[in-house]
């Protein structure tokens, strides 16, 4: 198992970062009525995690048994019945899915699977009648019909069930939805926090770590937790013991936006232009997706860049991401975006080098 | 609708005055309306004005006053936003009940016009095509209907419909009024809340009961009786005027490494974008030694950046543009880029 | 409005019905006369079997009737389901000159002899070895239309001397059809229903009919060539494991013929299924032979035998013409030569002996805009518009007259007038869609710009990101308004085009330039497959992988878990990014065979100075 999920705190109590927030939840759930909630932040801050451990304050030990289906859903959509098929994780007391999976049918995977658990809702000791949770994931990328019926079926069967909603940018959800939920805002933990989970994990292994170590592990991840634990394994599996300056291997696609970038600054012509495409390509084909390229360019060539060309190139960034949103093929406006930097940087390689 | 927990119900809710007299702060509009309620007269309504003001409180007031809860249910009908109202739900829902005659027996002490009701909520996000299939039904059916429309902006009803209507504007609520308000829920509720509290809720909610009424519950719920304004700002989503602080003067250094790590932090902060750019328009508007032209160039990009965001565009890259535009302006530096033509 | 256009409608069809009918009147002839000698009774299903073996035998008996049953089984027969034999039999007069001139022997077959060398062999060793040998007796032959697919196994068969039974079935394909089938009682079973029992009849009971004699002695190959159609979810997933179970448990050498119908857009969705069930087939046991287009040369060679059968007198030019035309359908090109040898006086519209001269001009005639009566396809003159925009032609300098009237462009902004009709014209000429047009001039135009020109490839990128924006608004528009859709359709198309043109200031004089085929559809479907594969694994509760966000899993979990070794086998291939910035060539979806051909093709329209 991968220490990401071996460590991964179980009850709201064992939670090395966000521990007020998580102690809030804890009151929260202590008076037996718990309302919608909406989790946000950056990735890897623990939002999983702290909406795992939530349920599992909520229902005990049992969320914890799921079983993983492939559903097919058959809804009836005014005119026409729709096939989907959607994967979800579910417990007695809870169901996990990814809505956005399902693309433009979206809306009505949420009103079935709702209409569904508010039909079969579990019955609990007392003989009343309990409810279920719904753990939606990647709220943001809901189409806003959805998020609009998601609106309607919240207020509809709020006494059978309680949405969990989670997402990374609270602003691509809409008010009506965030206005109906408690919104807990996750941020990402801070490089000591990180640190201080690190050499947790480094205690429970029995690692020996040398000083500035986890530091330097906290500084690469970028404040992602997820991504720092699994670069510490990494960095475990390459070398042990420890060296202080050892490498930390980066992400392999990283390193090839590396090349990429340096490829650009070498040379800036038409045919410099098509090998970046073909590297591009080969980005693309491994499912990275292409606002991460874009992001991760950036943010190569920034460094590499005088002050007075940044604000420009930044500019042209912000300008085809946009564009890369709004269109469908986003080699087209990756290569716009790498065609405008040579062009910018060419013109100031000439103007001050003659 | 499915039964509630007491606990569960929304404030709102239960804090909605029953009767149009109650209504906070609408003076004109509530007198008006109850020399309407006295003859039990009344014509079409619009009611405009900003979130939270009590413009759905009025509309479904009035209508319990008219007909009781007895009556209610058969001579009133309410859709809004959420309810699909398309062409078609104009052209047959409506039709069909606006289409059914009423009498005028009396229910009690209700005064029981001869007509329905129905409450438009939210009715500026109706299409244009369903607004005009509705000026048609609103001149067949006036004799046993009555329209109530609801909206924030009157200029996205078409002119037809808004002149068929007598217009209330609502005005946004003062501090006082919203803080006799949520003092008399919060001894309701048993809170404790001291006046720093007091006046971030009114700060942040901006003149919208309803959302103050919500942040009140949700910071209840979360910290228990006794609230501080710390735990306000937290529920509410509203980003710590620090936070705005200092990405503000990070693009007043015109230092680009500066702003692009404090914009990372804010990303990585989790602060929603499209917030922390009203918070920052918020802030600079404000500001006297940053001159009228540099606002514009600043607001221009907000705009942008704001529309980017809506079609999902890539937060941190917006931002970012936002901060060197941002800086660039206060630095003077110069506005359009060197190599562009 | 509704009503009133109801009893128009009766009008019109009652036209068609009695065009429509005529040959359904003739078929029912036919078909008592076939019930005669064939029996077909109406309980299909039961007596399959010894229809079967009775239009075996007959068909090898007498070849009068046989005719019969090609015309029969041609037409709108409705009563006949089962198998065809192939006619083998030559009309003399007023046929097509494709059916006159099948190929009668593997050396007339234009297909390249490697393959029809590679199937006939296949053949063989399934035929020759008995039946008890554990073989996999599928095989899966794949290829663009007309590239001789089907003939290839009937050459084969007969040269093998065995058997060739078709699979065909006469569904209603009209709805007036369909209307009479069911007036006259028979029940509408939908081909892939037809298929299902099909499969399951040769899976329990094999096709030889013990009650044949001689069929006995000889040996069968069964053609699968007319799969249904597939539309949705569910029929796919039928279709799948119906072929699935045939390949595996068949016993009769049996040859699946899938049409690849261009792979033009890998975002279909169809598209994608026939890969995929090309994949299962393949994955069943099945061997895959994919035959390439016939190389100009090979039809070439067949349209001048032709010619000198049919006494008609085509020049070589004419042939080299029709030959590239049809893109390697030599259907098409036969077609196309009759067609054109149709024309009353063929040899006026080309006057080649006179000299070259002439004859350069009245090739550039030919070739100009949508003057070629035979272009199998959009392809060539889709390249031939490519290659305007991306040469750039314009008049030269001197020539240009500087008007004081116009309204004044800034420096940068006056380019010379175009050498071409307007970019809209020819796009209509080209009859290209506007993503095919936009994919390649993004594929192709970084070749044409200078060297020196990095500003210009901006502008140009940019151009197309705006088209490209503007395709991509037509997703919403697509199911509502069909016209506003050909709208914005046009405008992107005008907007790559001219963005091409307006952009590129400089453009290389070289000429030569091969026109690639966008390799962006190719990313995009190895894209497609990876994202799949992934989120079928992500299904799987192990390793914490389970319905993250997919990004995540993209960049984070992978790569780690390739550092760590946790590497399952099948995600090997998912992931390997190498270095050298070639793509990677996963050979499970992306047979090289076929990125070969098709470069090898494109490669031979290569644009010259038009």
């Amino acid at each position: 198992m991968l220490w990401v999920d071996k460590y991964r705190p179980r009850s709201l109590d064992k939670v090395i970062v966000h521990q007020d927030v998580a102690q809030n939840l804890k009151k929260l759930v202590s008076e037996q009525d718990c309302p919608h909630l909406l989790f946000y932040g950056p990735s890897g801050a623990g939002k999983k995690t702290l909406i795992m451990a939530l349920l599992r304050q909520m229902f005990g030990a049992s969320v914890e048994k799921v079983k993983v289906e492939n559903k097919n859903w058959k809804v009836d959509a005014g005119s026409r019945t729709l096939d989907l098929e959607l994967t979800t994780l579910s417990s007695t007391h809870h169901v996990e899915l990814n809505p956005s999976d399902a693309g433009f049918q979206d809306r009505y995977i949420v009103q079935e699977i709702i209409k569904e658990m508010a039909k079969n809702r579990p019955i609990d000791t007392k003989g009343k009648k309990g409810f279920k949770v719904l753990v939606l994931n990647e709220v943001d990328k809901l189409s806003r019909e959805a998020q609009h019926s998601l609106r309607r079926t919240m207020e509809k069967y709020s006494a059978s069930c309680r949405l969990i909603l989670c997402c990374n940018s609270s602003s691509k959800v809409t008010e009506a939805v965030r206005s109906r939920c408690l919104n807990v805002r996750i941020n990402a933990p801070k490089e000591e926090e990180i640190v201080d989970v690190l050499e947790f994990i480094g205690r429970k292994e029995g690692l020996q770590l040398p000083s500035g170590f986890a530091a330097r592990i906290a500084e690469k991840s970028n404040r992602s937790l997820r991504r720092a634990i699994l670069s510490f394994e990494t960095c475990r599996v390459q070398q042990y013991p420890f060296t202080n300056n050892q490498l930390i291997p980066a992400m392999d696609w990283e390193v090839y936006v590396l090349e990429i970038a340096s490829d650009i600054m070498k040379e800036q012509s038409p045919k410099r232009l098509f090998q970046v495409r073909g590297k591009v390509y080969e980005l693309l084909s491994n499912c990275i997706p292409p606002e991460i390229i874009l992001k991760r360019l950036l943010f190569e060539l920034l460094k590499k860049l005088d002050s007075e060309l940044k604000h420009e190139v930044c500019h042209w960034a912000a300008y085809y991401e946009h564009r890369m949103r709004l269109g469908q093929k986003a080699i087209f406006h990756i290569e716009a975006f790498v065609a405008k930097f040579m062009s910018i940087y060419k013109g100031f390689l000439i103007s001050t080098f003659g | 609708m499915a039964p509630l927990l007491q606990s569960s119900q929304p404030w709102v809710e239960k804090y909605r005055p029953r009767q149009v007299k109650d209504v906070a702060h609408q003076d004109e509009v509530v007198r008006v309306l109850t020399n309407t309620l006295e003859t039990a007269n009344c014509p079409h309504m619009l009611f405009y004005g900003p979130p939270g003001t009590g413009k759905t409180t009025t509309a479904l007031a009035i209508a319990h006053e008219l007909y009781g809860p007895e009556l209610y249910k058969s001579r009133v009908l309410e859709l809004n936003a959420s309810d699909d109202r398309g062409i078609n739900v104009v052209r047959t829902k409506i039709k069909n009940f606006a289409a059914v005659a009423v009498g005028t027996q009396r229910h009690g002490n209700y005064p029981c016009p001869p007509y329905k009701i129905i409450i438009l909520d939210e009715a500026d996000s109706m299409t244009e095509d369903a607004q005009n299939a509705l000026r048609r039904t609103m001149e067949t059916y006036s004799k046993v209907t009555r329209f109530f429309f609801i909206c924030n902006y009157i200029s996205r009803i078409i002119e037809p419909l808004a002149s068929r209507c007598a217009k209330f504007r609502f005005k946004p609520l003062t501090d006082e009024i919203m803080n006799d308000r949520i003092a008399y829920i919060c001894s309701a509720e048993g809170l404790d809340l001291d006046p720093e509290a007091l006046s971030t809720l009114s700060s942040i909610s901006q003149g919208d009961l309803r959302r103050a009424i919500t942040y009140l519950q949700g910071a209840a719920r979360l910290f228990g009786s006794s609230i501080l304004s710390t735990d306000l700002v937290t529920v509410s989503g509203v980003i710590p005027e620090e936070v705005v602080q200092a990405l503000y003067s990070t693009c007043k250094s015109g230092n680009f490494e500066l702003a692009e790590k404090e914009v990372s932090n804010v990303i990585a902060e989790g602060y929603p974008v499209s917030q922390i750019i009203s918070q920052l328009f918020d802030l600079i508007v404000g500001l006297d030694d940053v001159s009228d032209e540099q606002k514009a160039r600043i607001f221009k990009k907000m705009g942008e950046a704001d529309k980017c965001l809506i079609d999902g565009a890539d937060e941190y890259l917006q931002l970012l543009d936002v901060a060197s535009n941002a800086m660039r302006a206060l630095c003077n530096m110069p506005l359009e880029f060197p190599s562009e033509f | 409005m509704g009503k009133r256009s109801k009893p128009i409608v009766v009008v019109s069809s009652s036209d068609d019905d009695d065009d429509d009918f005529q040959p359904q009147r003739r078929n029912h002839t036919f078909k008592s006369s076939a019930q005669s000698s064939f029996s077909v009774p109406p309980p299909r299903r039961s007596k399959k079997q010894q229809r079967l073996s009775n239009s075996c035998s007959k068909s090898r008996t007498d070849s009068n009737p046989f005719d019969q049953v090609k015309l029969f089984c041609e037409g709108f027969d409705d009563g006949f389901t089962g198998f065809h034999i192939l006619a083998d039999k030559r009309n003399q007069k007023k046929e097509l000159w494709v059916d006159k001139y099948r190929p009668q022997s593997l050396e007339e077959l234009a297909v390249h002899k490697k393959k029809v060398e590679e199937v006939r062999k296949w053949f063989e060793e399934r035929l020759n070895r008995a039946k008890q040998e554990n073989y996999n007796h599928a095989l899966l032959i794949t290829g663009q239309t007309g590239i001789g697919k089907s003939e290839t196994v009937r050459v084969i068969a007969s040269h093998l001397g065995a058997i060739l039974c078709e699979w065909k079935t006469p569904t209603p394909t009209i709805w007036q059809e369909h209307v009479h089938n069911s007036g006259s009682g028979i029940r509408y079973t939908s081909k892939l229903d037809e298929f299902e029992n099909f499969v399951e009849r040769v899976r329990k009971y094999g096709l030889i009919p013990s009650s044949d004699r001689k069929g006995s002695q000889k040996t069968h190959i069964l053609l699968i060539d007319d799969l249904p159609v597939i539309s949705g979810k569910v029929s796919y997933e039928r279709l799948r494991s119906c072929l699935h179970l045939l390949v595996q448990s068949i016993h009769i050498p049996t040859a699946i013929i899938v049409t690849d119908c261009g792979q033009s857009d890998s975002a279909d969705y169809s598209m994608r299924c026939w890969e995929e069930l090309q994949l299962s087939i393949q994955s069943a046991g099945g061997c895959k032979v994919a035959f390439n287009p016939v190389t100009v040369n090979s039809i070439k060679k067949t349209l001048s035998r032709i010619c000198r059968e049919e006494h008609k007198t085509v020049t070589a030019e004419q042939n080299d013409l029709i030959a590239k035309a049809s893109g390697g359908d030599i259907r098409h090109a036969i077609l196309s030569l009759q067609y054109f040898c149709l024309k009353p006086n063929p040899m006026l519209s080309l006057s080649l002996s006179d000299g070259t001269p002439t004859y350069s001009e009245e090739r550039s005639k030919m070739y100009d805009g949508n003057s070629l009566p035979f272009g199998r396809d959009e392809t060539l003159s889709l390249f031939h518009a490519l290659g305007k925009f991306l040469h750039n032609k314009r008049a030269p300098q001197n020539s240009v007259v500087s008007d004081k009237d116009t309204f004044c462009l800034k420096e940068q902004f006056i380019r010379l007038p175009l050498n071409m009709d307007a970019p809209e014209k020819v796009l209509c000429q080209a009859h290209g869609q506007a993503k095919t047009v936009t994919d390649f001039l993004h594929e192709n135009v970084l070749d044409f710009i200078n060297e020196e020109a990095i500003n210009d490839a901006w502008t140009v990128s940019s151009y197309l990101s705006d088209a490209d924006t503007l395709l991509a608004s037509l997703n919403g528009l697509l199911l509502r308004n069909y016209e506003a859709s050909n709208i914005v359709q046009s405008a992107a198309a005008s907007v790559a085009a001219r963005g091409v043109l307006f952009g590129n200031t400089h453009p290389l004089s070289s000429r030569w330039h091969a026109v690639r085929r966008p390799k962006m559809w190719q990313v995009e479907k190895s894209m497609w497959h990876k994202k799949r594969e992934m989120v079928s694994q992500r299904s799987v509760p192990c390793n914490g992988m389970n319905l993250t966000d997919f990004s995540v899993i993209t960049t984070e979990w992978r790569p780690s878990l390739k550092w760590l070794g946790f590497e399952e086998s099948h995600s090997e291939d998912v992931h390997r990014v190498t270095k050298d910035g070639s793509m990677v060539q996963d050979d499970g979806y992306d047979d090289p065979m076929c990125i070969d051909e098709q470069t090898t093709q494109t490669t031979d329209d290569e644009i010259e100075d038009w």
